[in-house]
């Protein structure tokens, strides 16, 4: 077997599409596609966009033989797989909406698994739905309650016949898949993304962002069930026609040396990654192997997903200098799945341009007051912060107030953004689109950031999101978890998230409690502290406080941000029963 | 074909440098995220440790199933009786 090559002969072209389609249509005419490594590097399928392009099509009428409603839902397990790639393209031919489902389990996590199934399948009123074997008994277990027409391995669909209408490719105005946000597991919410919008990102990524050029090919263990996975790196170089290799998640995160081998061995020069995967790989180097990649090639080190701390990519591109990586491939980026996929872009081949400020200034009056790294000023604490670039074309921002004032430039606020790859919303809740996305289309991001002249900083990612090992842990999870034991009412957790000595993010939840037997506050603690590695997979603080202690924001809501501040004050005073090197 | 308690001590070896906890002694009830404290990076650690050394693919669907060292161990033999 042979991979899909990286030179070919058919002109680089992106900006004339306005579906999906027609990219694939277009691209379909040269040789390069997609090629699928084993968890031993390994190749092992290979997907040129020619065969793609005709394997979709043929399945396109089978789906559409079904008789379900054009735009109707389909639900597909997002695995790293040729099969997930052909079913979307097939919606993309038949008029289907796709929508790619988690393909995560963890250690004895098959309930939670899938309740979670279920939830994103009835939220998106599924008609159809499809897993590869591996994750077939989990989607029927989830399905068995819901009105699904059709729910099957791709072996059972294949065996349809074919409708014999002419295919309608999705159009311009309609979607191009249903993308559920990574924000929380308990209260998901599907991305509504058009044809257009996708489009328009798709071809800003390539013309402003990373400047495909003759040459390029990339590699992915990205899962296609996370944007940057599916945008990033299935729809653009499928949309820019170059080849790219993909590592299933799961591989990457027992080997995560195959990254490095499979960018070597095929001297590819565009990856993507949040900072947490390249500390994964340097973290897991292996002292023999390091001098054995070549990294030479690797031109686009695209890093984005989660704030930047630049000490992990530091010690990645140490540790690989004596492989040829150059640091300035690096690439910071800041999105989202509400924009499609990509707002801002560092400049290329510049590596990581950083921000130092005043910490104190920062934390008192939300002012980013730039501080010379010069001895003579080494008595003030600072914060370092990278700089994501500007916004691509067609974006406007806007760091705006809690009153909805825009702020001058180095003044912290809420990042708002208005631009073409906006989403439509949030499919099936009106209540939620209207809190984030304004009648005028200005988007509230949730995040906290400042300006540098058109430069973006991103201070604090969605400001309660707790990011732990690379995992994203939205509070109200571990809130919900700990309001459904008995012993504790409804209101009356709050969880967020601190750093110990190490910079690390540890979760922690303060739950009121009013029993005072010793060994029940024993047994719920430890309850508790099972029931969150069970269904989040993270170790957390719980700390128990008398009732009617935490500080509640005027609808009598527990304040996050308020409770954090408070048990840094009692923490620092000594004055709690947990510490956090103890559960942590 | 190694035998059951074979197994189970080869699968403790590469298990008891990945527990935090000192001290510990590793047994077949014991819960590996409960009483071991096993993270998922912790827990991917130990996949590709236990496919290198007894040379196997272990199937992603089986992890939901598996909550005990024994359950672990009974994945593994099974597994390598299969190969």
């Amino acid at each position: 077997m042979q991979a899909t090559p990286t030179s070919h002969n058919l002109p680089l072209q992106f900006e004339n599409f306005t579906t999906l389609a027609q990219a694939l249509d277009y691209a379909a005419q040269g040789e390069t596609g997609y090629n699928f490594y084993s968890g031993r590097g390994k190749l092992y399928a290979t997907l040129p966009y020619a065969e793609l392009r005709h394997e979709a099509r043929i399945l396109a009428r089978k789906l559409i033989s079904l008789g379900v409603s054009r735009g109707s839902r389909v639900a597909l397990v997002a695995d790293t797989h040729p099969d997930f790639v052909r079913f979307f393209f097939a919606c993309q031919y038949a008029g289907f909406t796709p929508v790619p489902l988690p393909a995560k389990i963890q250690l004895s996590g098959r309930h939670e698994y899938v309740n979670q199934l279920e939830r994103l399948l009835s939220i998106c009123q599924a008609k159809l739905a499809m897993a590869t074997d591996d994750f077939m008994p989990f989607l029927i277990e989830a399905a068995t309650r819901l009105d699904i027409h059709f729910v099957g391995n791709p072996q059972t669909y294949d065996k349809f016949s074919e409708s014999r209408v002419e295919l309608k490719p999705l159009g311009a105005s309609e979607l191009a898949y249903l993308q559920y946000t990574s924000g929380s597991t308990r209260f998901p919410r599907g991305v509504m993304i058009t044809q257009a919008a996708v489009l328009n990102n798709l071809s800003s990524i390539i013309k402003h962002g990373v400047k495909i050029r003759p040459g390029d090919r990339a590699v992915s263990w990205l899962p296609y069930y996370h944007d940057m996975g599916l945008v990033g790196l299935l729809l653009a170089p499928l949309a820019c026609q170059i080849s790219v290799d993909y590592i299933s998640t799961r591989d990457f995160a027992m080997r995560p040396r195959l990254w490095l081998k499979v960018m070597s061995e095929n001297r590819a020069t565009i990856s993507f990654s949040p900072p947490f995967g390249y500390d994964l790989a340097a973290c897991r180097l292996r002292d023999d192997e390091i001098g054995n990649y070549d990294l030479s090639s690797w031109r686009v080190a695209g890093v984005g997903a989660e704030m930047i701390r630049t000490e992990m990519l530091e010690n990645f591109s140490n540790m690989l200098a004596p492989s040829g990586f150059n640091p300035q491939a690096f690439l910071p980026c800041y999105g989202m799945a509400e924009c499609s996929l990509a707002v801002c872009f560092g400049p290329l081949g510049k590596g990581m341009l950083t921000d130092q400020v005043d910490a104190d200034q920062l934390a008192e009056h939300q002012k980013a007051q730039p501080v010379k790294s010069a001895p003579a000023s080494n008595n003030h604490r600072s914060n370092t912060f990278v700089i994501c670039g500007g916004p691509l074309p067609g974006y406007e921002m806007e760091i705006r107030d809690s009153e909805g004032r825009e702020l001058p430039e180095r003044q912290c606020g809420t990042l708002y953004l208005r631009g073409p790859s906006v989403m439509s919303g949030y499919f099936g809740d009106l209540k939620a689109t209207r809190e984030v996305l304004s009648p005028d289309g200005w988007l509230n991001t949730g995040d906290i950031a400042y300006r540098i002249g058109s430069g973006l900083v991103i201070t604090g990612r969605s400001k309660d999101i707790i990011i732990i090992k690379g995992r994203n842990i939205w509070p109200q999870d571990i809130e919900y978890l700990a309001e459904i034991q008995p012993e504790i009412r409804t209101g009356d957790a709050t969880a967020f998230s601190i750093l110990n000595s190490q910079s690390d993010e540890l979760a922690v939840v303060m739950v009121e409690c009013r029993e005072t037997d010793n060994e029940k506050r024993l047994d719920l603690i430890r309850r508790l502290n099972r029931l969150i590695r069970q269904e989040l997979g993270i170790d957390c603080i719980i700390e128990l406080v008398p009732r009617n202690t935490l500080t509640r924001t005027t609808s009598g809501k527990p304040s996050r941000h308020a409770t954090r501040n408070d048990y840094l004050k009692q923490f620092a005073a000594g004055n709690l029963e947990n510490r956090p090197e103890i559960n942590a | 074909m190694p035998k059951n308690e074979e197994v189970l001590q080869q699968i403790v070896d590469i298990l008891k440098p990945k527990v935090s906890k000192d001290g510990l002694e590793v047994t077949a009830e014991l819960d590996l995220v409960n009483d071991l404290g096993l993270d998922s990076l912790k827990v991917m650690e130990i996949l590709e440790d236990l496919e290198d050394t007894f040379d196997i693919s272990i199937p992603i669907n089986i992890l939901p199933g598996i909550r005990t060292v024994g359950d672990l161990v009974a994945e593994i033999q099974k597994l390598s009786d299969d190969k």
